[in-house]
């Protein structure tokens, strides 16, 4: 038993990772007004340049970089379409999904099902060698460190700084922050693309770190769930953390117990992760309804300057 | 740089102006989509021979064509039916599922007399789209749960189920593949038309767009759904029955929907496999937002997407192309057309002097 906790454990880090990135990316995104639905496809399109990037000869950083530029690339598409044309936020998100996938498809063919060597877990010397600690804390590949970096610098870069500041009063009131000055269409512009690079790291995580192959179809809907853990974490980064914990913990458990060869059904154990989400999203709906709404205010409308009243 | 512009809402934008940015839109879509085509190794002349003269002007071809165009058709009109009350069904390919495996149990359990079999068939796998989609439905009309992410995440549960029951239950005992036992001819199966693999159901989607459109143009249903989607606030406030209306749009998008799955179990594979339902949802996207949610447009715009369909499955076999690839050429499309969208609602003015 101790083994089993033990394993799951180790490898819940690998699962909560990207869904964490993801839903930084969310966040910082829909922090300045607007809800970039396309996470699936950016992760999808992410995953797959990761990957053939590092079939191509590249290094694994390498092709991090290229999977992260592959994002913030389809964000900006996203991002020119909405902020600078006004179209529909969730109609325009939705064609990024099928876009990244769409590409991911087209891109990774010849590319599929071929393994790759990934990243390494980090050698941290006789810290690994501690009992629990070692192995859980000291035993997880470079990006799982990097991804607490992120979080770190996510939630006090939108919380601490001033150009955070300016960036929740874009998602608040559009128009007031206009009329003190911020440009509204650099900052949501802004949001959108580093949203996309996040998006683009963690479908690169998916692939490079956690997967070691590209299939197609292997986001699975993590990205949505990432958008189902950004609305459950308030819209915080540090809260988050835990919904990642959680779900990355769901997930972990799946292989462990089909590890163990009980006689469980596999598909309804897959349904899992799935069902948490559609939970999280139902229970806070049902217990605590209109007490507290942390949505940014102006989020999913777009600004028209002219329209200001 | 982007104070030089200024943009006015128009109040009404010209006939002429929505067609000329509906043209310049499809133009610049189509033109991006031969790119993406030329770069993936397809040479001009073979892909304007394949998208254009095979899918609508061969007889094998239209054919193909009209058999795509069945399921499309009806995933088009059950999005158009729920987002134009600005409720957002992307789960059509749960719903299409869950379709399939009603009328998949009636098929495998030889439930009714056979002269009814299909007819069963037919009114549970609309029950099993309306039921999938009840859940999403009163999630978000009764406690405020966002039904984007709903209906998708019920899609990847159905699906799930679907493989529970293929690897398990249902498994073809004589093939040992993960797909249910063949369905009876002739009892369980919708007839051949003689022209290609067309099929009986066509007649279900035309039906269906005919009877929608009846209801959307003739009936009071129809007014209550002009008014509810252009303004739920103003028709509540008008004394409309705005939850019944959405509720009964949305029950008969998920039925639709289900149907949709049942065309393609009953008519073109025989049998629930892992592939029926694949690639949909963002199709009743395109075809409902294309045809701007009117029925007959639905009908038309499906038909088209259908040789688009017809024309990747060329492309699969002759270069290798995923089907991913038409899903790449509908987005580019739409999201062209949305964009396009934007010249005929606003006014761009360019400042001569920035103020200030």
């Amino acid at each position: 038993m101790d083994t089993f906790i033990l394993n799951w454990l180790i490898s819940v880090p690998l699962f909560a990772a990207p869904l964490l990135i993801a839903c930084l990316g969310v966040i910082v995104t829909a922090r300045a007004g607007v809800l970039n639905l396309g996470v699936e496809g950016i992760m999808a399109l992410s995953a797959a340049a990761g990957v053939v990037s590092v079939l191509q000869g590249g290094s694994l950083w390498w092709a991090l970089a290229v999977a992260v530029l592959c994002g913030m690339l389809l964000s900006a598409v996203f991002g020119i379409a909405t902020v600078v044309f006004k179209t529909d936020q969730v109609l325009s998100g939705l064609i990024i999904v099928a876009m990244g996938e769409g590409l991911s498809g087209v891109l990774g063919r010849g590319f599929t099902h071929r393994p790759i060597t990934g990243f390494e877990s980090v050698d941290f010397g006789f810290l690994h060698d501690l009992p629990w600690v070692g192995p859980i804390v000291f035993g997880q590949d470079i990006l799982v460190y990097v991804t607490v970096l992120l979080v770190a610098l996510t939630g006090y870069g939108v919380h601490k700084t001033f150009t955070g500041l300016r960036l929740r009063a874009v998602g608040e009131n559009p128009s007031t922050a206009d009329t003190a000055g911020v440009n509204v269409t650099i900052y949501r512009l802004g949001a959108v693309i580093i949203g996309g690079a996040l998006c683009g790291f963690a479908g690169a995580y998916l692939s490079l770190s956690a997967g070691q192959v590209w299939v197609e179809h292997m986001v699975a809907g993590r990205g949505w769930i990432a958008i189902a853990l950004a609305i459950f974490a308030r819209w915080m980064p540090w809260r988050a953390v835990v919904g990642a914990l959680i779900f990355g913990g769901t997930e972990a458990i799946i292989p462990r117990i089909q590890a163990t060869g009980a006689d469980v059904p596999v598909y309804f154990l897959m349904m899992l992760p799935y069902l948490l989400t559609l939970a999280v999203l139902i229970i806070p709906a049902i217990t605590s309804r209109g007490s507290q709404d942390d949505t940014p205010a102006a989020l999913l409308t777009n600004y028209l300057r002219e329209d200001r009243h | 740089m982007l104070d030089l512009f200024y943009l006015v809402s128009r109040q009404q934008v010209p006939a002429w102006l929505r067609l000329l940015t509906f043209v310049a839109g499809l133009s610049t879509g189509l033109l991006l989509c031969t790119v993406v085509l030329v770069l993936s190794g397809v040479s001009l002349s073979d892909a304007v021979n394949e998208f254009v003269y095979f899918v609508f002007f061969n007889e094998i071809g239209l054919a193909q064509t009209f058999t795509a165009f069945v399921p499309l058709a009806l995933v088009g009109l059950a999005a158009a039916a729920a987002i134009k009350l600005r409720f957002w069904n992307i789960g059509v390919e749960g719903q299409m599922w869950v379709g399939a495996i009603l009328a998949t149990w009636v098929a495998t359990y030889d439930i009714g007399p056979p002269w009814l079999r299909l007819v069963l068939m037919f009114v549970m796998a609309a029950v099993g789209g309306s039921l999938w989609i009840a859940v999403p439905a009163v999630l978000k009309l009764r406690f405020g749960v966002n039904e984007i992410i709903t209906t998708l995440l019920l899609t990847y549960v159905a699906f799930l189920l679907v493989q529970h029951l293929l690897f398990g239950v249902w498994r073809d005992a004589d093939t040992g593949f993960p797909a249910s036992p063949a369905y009876e001819p002739g009892v369980e199966q919708l007839a051949k038309l003689g022209w290609g693999n067309l099929h009986q159901g066509v007649w279900v989607a035309l039906g269906a767009g005919v009877i929608w459109w009846w209801l959307m143009s003739m009936s009071r249903f129809g007014f209550f759904m002009d008014a509810v989607g252009a303004n739920a606030m103003a028709a509540k406030a008008s004394g409309l029955p705005v939850v019944a209306t959405i509720v009964g749009a949305v029950i008969l998008s998920g039925g639709l929907a289900g149907v949709a799955g049942l065309v393609i179990v009953a008519g073109q594979e025989y049998r629930l496999t892992q592939h029926i339902a694949v690639g949909y949802t963002f199709s009743s996207i395109v075809i409902a937002f294309i045809a701007r949610f009117n029925p007959i447009g639905c009908l038309v715009v499906a038909l088209i997407v259908g040789g688009v369909y017809t024309a990747g499955d060329t492309l699969k076999v002759f270069y290798q192309l995923p089907s991913a690839t038409i899903t790449l050429l509908e987005s580019i499309i739409l999201l062209s057309l949305l964009v396009a969208e934007f010249f005929g609602r606003y006014h761009i003015g360019i400042r001569r002097k920035v103020p200030a």
